[in-house]
């Protein structure tokens, strides 16, 4: 199957619209089926390595991707109407659907029901947590450096501002030495 | 200081530090805007995130949600421009570079040092949210043990594990 990159602004703005207006559970599913399946902007080969690439730098995933893609086939104004069309419409339902919730958070139930909600989403990221890592668990040191975040962060409430600089020091010295 | 400056620079600097995305920063998050500054209590915090978790669309939307409860619209303008600025900035100009960096050893090596560090603070977002006050809850934990396990044995949608948490919570809580 030949891909072809999106012609216009207009369709690369509508493409990541309904990416996000799509994205129930997940954005990361969402973006591999319209960018690569429905619309055939680029190959699967291709979509990984570019997501490869968010994973490795900081901020949200899918919205970096916008502004990479965004970037490739538009340059800098490429990336901003990706951006807009992919955050334009989740950014007003998440807000929505805040101010409803605060008529109804005072209801008997609301508070239980939310807080079990909550901890579901605690328990993804726990889940998220247990996948990314299992391919680094043999690794004795890897062990170390994420019990040590583990504990600073999350126990000892460290700043991340203190716990980052140095858990990279760190790692990147353990990872030269070929222990991680 | 300004609140929507002090919101604008705090999530700038979180957004620098969010390799991994939404839930490596979620636990620095809660220190900072519950804990050391005290503009929402934990309960306001965990209510915008089970929101932000539970609504279409990307994650990072948690943080306009909690710009959102601190300073109404404007600090979930500012808050969400604040958490995809920097990084966005930063992917615009790495993603030139990161091209002709394939395949090098010193891109193998920062890969391999990041790995450990992102699980970790991940593990740290998912425990401050299931351990309010830093005191444990078995029914939280269950509860999120529960949906952890089904994250990792299944490949259902996690809006399903979303849905048995609020049953659960209705339940035990």
């Amino acid at each position: 199957m030949p891909v072809t990159p999106p012609r216009s602004l207009a369709e690369l703005f509508l493409g990541f619209l309904s990416i996000g207006a799509r994205s129930f559970g997940g954005v990361m599913p969402w973006a591999h089926r319209v960018i690569v399946e429905e619309r055939r902007w680029m190959s699967p080969e291709e979509f990984t390595a570019t997501i490869g690439l968010c994973q490795f730098l900081p901020g949200p995933n899918v919205g970096n991707a916008s502004i990479v893609l965004g970037r490739k086939w538009f340059g800098l104004k490429g990336s901003i109407v990706a951006f807009l069309g992919f955050f334009g419409l989740p950014f007003l339902w998440v807000l929505a659907l805040a101010s409803l919730y605060s008529e109804f958070a005072l209801q008997p139930g609301v508070k239980s029901v939310v807080t079990g909600v909550a901890a579901a989403g605690a328990g993804l990221f726990i889940g998220t947590a247990i996948k990314l890592g299992k391919p680094i668990a043999h690794k004795p040191w890897a062990i170390v450096v994420l019990m040590a975040c583990f504990i600073a962060v999350g126990i000892g409430r460290v700043s991340m501002l203190i716990v980052i600089p140095a858990a990279a020091l760190i790692s990147y010295y353990l990872a030269k030495r070929g222990l991680l | 200081m300004n609140i929507l400056l002090e919101l604008g620079l705090y999530f700038s600097l979180l957004s620098l530090l969010s390799v991994g995305g939404m839930p490596s920063v979620i636990g620095e998050m809660h220190r900072y805007v519950v804990e050391s500054r005290g503009w929402i209590s934990h309960n306001d915090f965990v209510e915008m995130f089970a929101l932000g978790q539970a609504a279409p669309g990307p994650n990072v939307l948690i943080s306009s949600l909690i710009g959102w409860k601190i300073a109404g619209v404007p600090g979930a303008l500012v808050t969400l421009a604040a958490m995809c600025g920097p990084a966005g900035v930063l992917s615009f100009w790495v993603a030139g570079v990161w091209e002709r960096l394939q395949g090098t050893a010193w891109r193998a090596i920062a890969q391999r040092a990041m790995a450990p560090m992102v699980v970790g603070l991940i593990l740290s977002g998912g425990f401050v949210l299931a351990t309010p006050g830093g005191t444990p809850d078995w029914r939280l934990w269950i509860i999120a043990a529960g949906s952890a396990w089904a994250m990792v044995a299944t490949k259902l949608n996690p809006l399903w594990m979303l849905a048995a948490g609020a049953a659960a919570g209705a339940i035990l809580l």
